[in-house]
């Protein structure tokens, strides 16, 4: 009864204003990026299926090249244009990428030699995404596929034969995990788990830096208010005490985590479905690209992640909650270990930078690379940071490394041990009176410290 | 009548600093007792022991029968404990920190309900009650913490610094609370307090504490007579000049 009192009291102090705008806050990013990226792949969706073309050369040729365009379904939008400055005729004709057929075209083709296109692209930003956008690539891949096609057509050969001599290699593509092997492109494969192998370290991220925050503030507050002495004098005990706090903290930080999870399968979903439609739209304007085929590896893709074994079975995710839970309750132990140390918000605030530390390396590290590829001197490092191996978890598990992901857990359990082992010893403790520390500026609570050990 | 505090040689010794040593003194039940000394002089670090909050490195202290080293969540249920410039939770309503405080000394939910309408008696702040604690003006917080700090009746209450920061009111208001605490329910008191008129007015004996040593105990008019001081502050001043060699 006294405890559900403490743990009630506990959880409405982290449930504040503050930190429920935090997840709005949060969630609303999340959908907001997830239209954001949408309406950007719809736009390369229908910039995939319209051509610029500005037909300088203007011969019989061209007039068949553009004939055989419109047969594949292309949308063609003719443009008018006069000398090179590229610039104003994008702005004068409200379009950000051309595909000029210069004078002398035809003529180039007919004796034999290769005959150039000018091919101009406006760049907005160093976005990835503003590049795609105004990608010409489609353009000059069919253009240069219509022209093989005339280039051919007096030649005496079979349709099959031509396609040998202008695709000489089939390529089979077969990717191998561990011991399984499924016939797929790898990087089919490292596109589908790209977005799920996003979410976890996000959700980790984002859950050390607000639990180790909320529950830093709320005993740092406490101690300075010294409301903490009140309840400390309380016939409950400090073991109590701090099982209330830290359960709360967990509590609320699973709640977190749950609805970060919404958010971003609801952004990678949306994601996901608009990749798709944009890869659709790619593949129809290149006329020599079996679409059906890339619909069908892509479909095909989730039965090849089957057989890969890059899917996760119920133990699989029991265990990898399991580290972010024990993530979760390192992150509580030390921050509240930290939290009693400090004697003002502001060294509140500065303490929390190793905790952000921690979190933000193998976030980076395990976004770029895999930590199991870095040297053995630089894997060992990261993976001593407890966090790692949460975020870790996921590919570590998919890939075959149980031995990394197990020894991780056991490690984790080790240091959650020693975490909670100081925390109960300083809480139980003179100390988590008596101990202050300032970095570098004079409180009241110093002030009252050095009475108060003066006395 | 047994003693509701009898603290034996207590000593507190900080890495470099002996901060209390060998402090002995009781209270009887309905007793004030009031421990005044300067600044640094040791009072908060005897009262914190007291309170179990510090381990004491010697001696100990029996509060109602239970000893503070042995039995320290026993010696929790005698008493309450209320620090000097103590805030409050700033999100919660009055009503809701009494309430919250009086869960941790009950399991029965209608002794919660007692110890709050006991509660709201002494504190007298009505409707504001249902009010946020951040709202309250220093005075009416420390009114709160008062009746939060008698609402259980404990045998001892251990008032650090009771009317420090507040206005001559509310100061008067609080003394009064304490006296007739003590006079029509016999609780007990220990304050601390560097305001000597106040310790005059509201103290049945008083200690006086310096450099971690209780260098004199006694009533305020015994002390007067023996030092042949006009008041308290009087008394205050030869006592703690006369043991300069401390």
């Amino acid at each position: 009864m006294k405890f559900f009192n403490l743990l009630k009291k506990e959880i409405k102090d982290l449930v504040n204003l503050q930190m429920i705008m935090g997840i709005v806050v949060v969630m609303m990013l999340f959908f907001m990026l997830g239209n954001v990226m949408g309406s950007t792949m719809d736009e390369v969706s229908k910039m995939g299926s319209t051509i610029n073309l500005c037909d300088r050369d203007n011969t019989a040729l061209t007039a068949e090249i553009i004939d055989m365009m419109k047969e594949n379904d292309t949308e063609i939008k003719l443009v008018d244009s006069q000398g090179d400055d590229y610039a104003a005729i994008l702005s004068s004709n409200d379009i950000d990428n051309l595909v000029i057929i210069p004078e002398g075209f035809s003529e180039a083709f007919e004796k034999g030699e290769k005959p150039e296109i000018i091919n101009i692209t406006r760049m907005k930003s160093a976005s990835a995404f503003a590049s795609i956008t105004s990608d010409n690539t489609a353009a000059t891949d069919q253009i240069s596929s219509c022209l093989t096609d005339l280039r051919y057509k007096d030649v005496d050969i079979s349709e099959d034969e031509r396609d040998i001599i202008t695709d000489p290699v089939e390529v089979v593509d077969n990717t191998v995990v561990a011991d399984k092997s499924a016939k797929i492109s790898s990087l089919v494969v490292a596109g589908s788990l790209s977005l799920q192998g996003m979410l976890l370290p996000i959700i980790v991220f984002v859950l050390i830096m607000m639990t180790s925050q909320g529950l830093m503030n709320a005993i740092s507050t406490e101690k300075i208010d010294k409301t903490l002495e009140t309840l400390l004098s309380t016939p409950v005990s400090r073991t109590s005490i701090l099982s209330a706090k830290m359960l709360a903290a967990a509590i609320v930080a699973m709640l977190q985590a749950v609805a970060y999870m919404i958010s971003f399968s609801t952004f990678a979903a949306g994601m996901a479905g608009n990749m798709g439609s944009a890869i659709n739209a790619g593949t129809n304007v290149a006329s020599d690209v079996d679409t059906s085929a890339i619909i069908g590896e892509v479909m095909s893709s989730s039965a090849a992640m089957n057989q890969l074994g890059l899917t996760l079975s119920v133990t699989d995710y029991l265990l990898v909650g399991l580290q972010l839970f024990l993530t979760i309750m390192i992150c509580l132990c030390v921050s509240l270990i930290l939290g009693s140390l400090v004697s003002d918000m502001k060294s509140a605030q500065t303490l929390i930078l190793p905790l952000a530390l921690c979190a933000m390396i193998p976030y980076i590290i395990t976004m770029m690379t895999d930590v199991n590829s870095l040297p053995t001197a630089l894997k060992l490092v990261v993976y001593a940071i407890p966090f790692t191996h949460t975020f870790t978890s996921i590919p570590n598990l998919m890939f075959g490394h149980d031995n990394v992901f197990f020894i991780g857990l056991i490690y984790q359990i080790i240091f959650f041990a020693v975490c909670l082992f100081f925390a109960l010893r300083l809480f139980n403790s003179d100390k988590i009176l008596t101990v202050s520390l300032n970095l570098g500026q004079k409180s009241k609570f110093k002030k009252n410290q050095k009475q108060y050990t003066d006395e | 009548m047994d003693k509701v505090l009898e603290v034996k040689e207590l000593s507190k010794q900080y890495t470099k600093l002996l901060a209390v040593d060998k402090v002995s003194f009781d209270i009887a039940p309905g007793e004030i007792f009031a421990l005044i000394g300067p600044n640094g002089a040791g009072k908060t670090t005897t009262i914190r022991m007291i309170s179990t909050l510090l381990t004491p490195t010697s001696g100990d202290a029996i509060v109602a029968g239970n000893s503070i080293v042995k039995a320290p969540k026993k010696v929790r249920e005698s008493i309450t404990y209320l620090p000097d410039e103590a805030g409050a939770y700033k999100n919660m309503k009055g009503i809701e920190y009494l309430r919250f405080m009086a869960g941790l000394f009950t399991n029965d939910p209608k002794k919660v309900n007692e110890y709050v309408e006991r509660a709201k008696s002494i504190n007298k702040l009505g409707e504001r009650l249902n009010d946020k604690l951040g709202s309250y003006s220093r005075g009416m917080i420390r009114k709160v913490l008062l009746s939060r700090a008698v609402m259980t009746q404990p045998k001892l209450a251990i008032l650090d610094e009771p009317t420090s920061g507040l206005d001559v009111l509310n100061a008067i208001e609080i003394r009064k609370t304490i006296k007739q605490l003590a006079a029509e329910e016999g609780m007990s008191f220990l304050l601390s307090s560097h305001n000597m008129l106040e310790i005059e007015f509201v103290s049945d004996r008083v200690g006086i504490i310096a450099k971690g040593h209780l260098l004199v105990t006694g009533r305020t008019d015994e002390l007067k007579a023996r030092y042949n001081a006009a008041n308290l502050e009087e008394v205050f001043e030869r006592v703690v000049n006369g043991n300069e060699i401390l």
